[in-house]
């Protein structure tokens, strides 16, 4: 029986929001702390303003042109040549950024719970789980994570229930930090946070309908930034400046710090349960995505069989760093200035194209 | 070999000798003890008959007052007016004869005729209904399946009084040929879905298909899995709701049950008393069910991995009774529970297989041995006893059979995995068993249909809509007609 088992608006609302929204819980706010100090609560916004139209444009672009995911709609205005090498930039710019970030996350569950555990152990077990869930396919991993959605924000709404009673609202001022400029800076060069929904219109014919793409996505992104903005709130009116810069994982340290009653006081692994979840399927996503996008440049189709040996890369560029402060703060920092203009201005040039081509159809 | 015999049919000749030499040499006349022929003078032709069954499948007082009798007594013009059993075939091939004498009809061959007739006097031996054991309700229909088709059918058209119930019959095995019957709504039942379904049952290409617990495995995408993904109820009235909905019920002599496909995940889970409780009361057995599926699948890895590995989890008072509890226990925490798991699982299945009189001793043995004496030994802890004893009982709450072995295995894989690196390894375990189960199909419907990809219907995944909310037939079924109520439409009611 042909049943449809694409994926609709829902799934692709909640891919989008465990791509991104998941964000609150790694270094990320560290990372922006570091120099807006106690404003960078709202860089994630700034930021996410900064690169809507380009993603407004991508999707429209995409939709306009029938594409099946970016790198055809690359080729479509580009050409074959120059469409795919600049889906080559991408891709390597992707795949070091997805190599540091499960870096940073496996850093995370070492130095958290398994302090005396071999990084690379942790490492092989986390990639294997990546590349086996991967390999059920993208509606599989959409179906598990519409599914797991649910449990995995109701966590995260008692952590903030939690820790309500532990905010100092007066702590957001100074409300421009370090300064506007800085601010700013940071706010416009850290667009590249968006980059995995670049990456996700990968999964565009995926669905039954690109419009379902376009809701589902759109609201995904606005309901994660503003999770991710209310919870940054949170670590800023928790922490305050000074030792926000020094806290590695607020959403860990927060974790630690809330107690339910006086008889459950350390409840951080029930947290952790869903964490876990949710960046096993966000890193799955990201996994078959960056496999399908390789597939998609070397016009691949059986791309499913590269998921093996693509994890592994992956998993061997992530092993490079020497320590989670390095990746941190000289790699993934310069690596997210150097995305920024990329996934921000390449949408407009196509714009550009589209419009350049449409006149000389009409001539 | 078989596509030569097929071309050239063996037909029944006009001579009634030759007849009865065929029909000896095929069923080993006098080798076989109950194949009988019996040879008459009909009195409205004064041709001579055989009459040929199996005494054993056939009512022998209905042959001798419907054919017997009045061959023998009756004048008429043709046999149909003489004989008063009330349904006669003609039948040419000899095939055709194997296959009614084997179904408990009798055949009777006139001389002169070229043809047979085939009386349906059958009488298959079968157990009375009775109530259903292994799925029972406290309120609903008590009745079961039994181990005839007939009475089966009956007991499902009872509940759906429609002509468009179609019960279409299926012949499997090559040397036994069985009847597998396919019950379903011709209005509704996508037709894709019965042309599946009919191709899967004509290409089996096996000597014989006993029941249906066999064919179920005959038939299933993937016999290694360890999800479930044809269901197996033994109540008419679960049977009738699925074909109500679009669902094809297959069923076969000799079951006391039937399968029903495609099936999702929740089907495993729900039970037909969930409908029959008012709303509050079966949304609540089905909170409860969740519970027991989660405790029964999870609590003994949990305890693994954080009393393992998250010990600060635990709060302190409760850790000190842990560890005091395990102070003189020899073995790692892991074996431990392993220990407890496998000793509960011997009981269980040393507990169905035991004959009824023994029955109580194994229970009292068994909690005895386990529950006193092993504690008392050191050999494990009391806690583990409650965490075994409580992962053990709520497993009884899963009623399907086939989900049961799940999630009994699926323990087995978490406590292994949760001795690795705790929540870590647990988590990636449960990932990755979840990922695998959402990945399945049943006859082509998704196994986590409706929740995840989403189809209108009830959406009765973990919890149930009022009645009279439930407007849909599920439309991951692709039924013919997807609306199953029309009378409390938004702002009017007929």
């Amino acid at each position: 029986m042909k049943v449809d088992r694409r994926l609709s608006s829902f799934e692709m609302f909640t891919l989008t929001s465990i791509l991104i929204g998941i964000k609150l819980t790694d270094t990320t706010p560290s990372l922006f702390s570091q120099k807006a100090q106690n404003a960078f609560w709202y860089i994630p916004l700034l930021a996410f303003i900064c690169i809507l139209p380009a993603f407004l444009v991508l999707l429209y672009l995409l939709y306009k042109h029938n594409a099946k995911h970016f790198v055809h709609l690359f080729e479509l205005l580009l050409g074959q040549g120059l469409g795919k090498s600049l889906a080559f930039i991408i891709f390597i710019l992707s795949f070091v950024m997805i190599a540091l970030d499960s870096r940073n996350y496996v850093e995370q569950i070492k130095i958290l719970y398994f302090q005396r555990s071999s990084i690379l152990i942790i490492f092989v077990l986390f990639g294997s789980v990546c590349i086996f869930g991967a390999i059920r396919g993208i509606e599989v991993v959409g179906y598990t994570t519409r599914i797991f959605w649910p449990f995995i924000r109701i966590s995260f709404f008692i952590l903030a229930a939690l820790i309500f009673e532990s905010v100092v609202w007066q702590r957001i001022f100074p409300i421009f930090g370090a300064g506007v400029p800085v601010i700013l800076e940071e706010g416009v060069s850290k667009g590249s946070l968006f980059l995995d929904f670049f990456l996700l219109t990968m999964a565009f014919s995926a669905f039954r309908k690109p419009s379902q793409f376009i809701k589902g996505g759109l609201i995904g992104l606005i309901f994660s930034i503003a999770e991710i903005t209310f919870f940054f709130f949170l670590y800023t009116t928790v922490f305050d400046y000074n030792s926000i810069e020094k806290i590695s994982f607020p959403f860990h340290e927060v974790t630690q710090y809330v107690n339910l009653g006086d008889f459950f006081t350390n409840i951080e692994t029930f947290f952790m349960v869903f964490w876990l979840l949710a960046t096993f399927l966000r890193f799955i996503l990201l996994l078959y995505l960056i496999t399908w996008l390789f597939g998609a440049i070397f016009n691949i189709d059986e791309f499913e069989l590269l998921l093996l040996p693509m994890g592994f890369f992956l998993m061997v560029i992530g092993l490079l760093p020497d320590n989670a402060v390095v990746t941190e703060l000289i790699y993934r920092n310069k690596l997210l200035n150097i995305i920024t203009p990329v996934i921000a201005l390449v949408p407009f040039l196509l714009l550009l194209i589209h419009f350049f081509k449409r006149k000389k159809d009409l001539t | 070999m078989l596509k030569k015999k097929t071309q050239t049919k063996e037909i029944l000749n006009t001579k009634l000798l030759i007849n009865l030499d065929i029909l000896k040499e095929r069923f080993s006349f006098g080798l076989n003890n109950d194949f009988s022929i019996r040879l008459i003078t009909a009195k409205f032709n004064k041709h001579e008959l055989c009459l040929a069954y199996y005494a054993s499948l056939v009512n022998s007082d209905k042959i001798e007052q419907t054919i017997i009798q009045p061959l023998l007594e009756q004048e008429g013009d043709s046999l149909f007016d003489v004989i008063t059993a009330e349904s006669i075939t003609k039948i040419k091939e000899l095939e055709e004869l194997d296959d009614h004498i084997n179904n408990g009809k009798v055949v009777l061959i006139i001389d002169g005729e070229s043809f047979g007739y085939s009386i349906d006097v059958a009488q298959f031996q079968h157990r009375d209904i009775s109530q259903s054991e292994n799925e029972s309700v406290v309120r609903g229909p008590k009745e079961s399946f039994t181990e005839s088709l007939h009475v089966n059918i009956s007991l499902i058209r009872k509940q759906i009084r429609n002509r468009e119930l179609i019960t279409e019959v299926q012949k499997v095995g090559k040397r036994s040929k069985q009847d597998v019957q396919l019950m379903y709504l011709n209005s509704v039942v996508n037709d894709q879905l019965l042309d599946e379904i009919r191709s899967k049952l004509t290409q089996l290409d096996v000597d014989n298909v006993q029941n249906i617990e066999l064919l179920e495995q005959f038939i299933e995408e993937r016999p290694y899995s360890i999800f479930p993904t044809i269901l197996y109820t033994e109540r008419p009235d679960n049977a009738a709701t699925y074909i109500d909905k679009g669902h094809v019920v297959l069923l076969m002599d000799s079951s006391a049950a039937c399968l029903i496909l495609p099936i999702t995940f929740w089907a495993f889970i729900h039970n037909v008393e969930d409908r029959y409780s008012r709303f509050l009361y079966g949304n609540f057995t089905r909170l409860i069910r969740f519970i027991a599926l989660f405790f029964t699948s999870m609590i003994s890895s949990l305890y693994v991995a954080l009393s393992n590995f998250h010990s600060e989890m635990i709060p302190p008072d409760l850790l000190f009774a842990v560890t005091a509890a395990r102070e003189r226990v020899p073995f790692p925490l892991i074996i431990e529970v392993l220990i407890m798991e496998i000793a509960f699982e011997l009981i269980r299945e040393a507990g169905i297989r035991i004959p009824n009189p023994l029955g109580p001793t194994i229970g009292i043995v068994g909690a005895l041995i386990l529950g006193q004496a092993a504690v008392e030994a050191n050999i494990i802890s009391p806690i583990i006893v409650i965490v075994s004893a409580l992962s053990g009982l709520t497993s009884f709450a899963i009623s399907d059979p086939s989900f049961n072995f799940t999630v009994r295995i699926t323990r087995f894989i978490f406590i292994i995995s949760a001795g690795f690196f705790g929540m870590f390894s647990l988590m990636i375990a449960f990932t990755l068993w979840f990922m695998y189960g959402a990945s399945l199909k049943s006859f082509g419907v998704p196994y986590f249909a409706p929740l995840s990809p989403t189809y209108k219907s009830n959406s009765d995944t973990y919890f149930r809509k009022a009645i009279k909310k439930e407007k849909w037939r599920p439309g991951y079924l692709l039924p013919k007609d997807l609306q199953s109520s029309r009378t409390f439409e938004r702002g009017k009611t007929k």
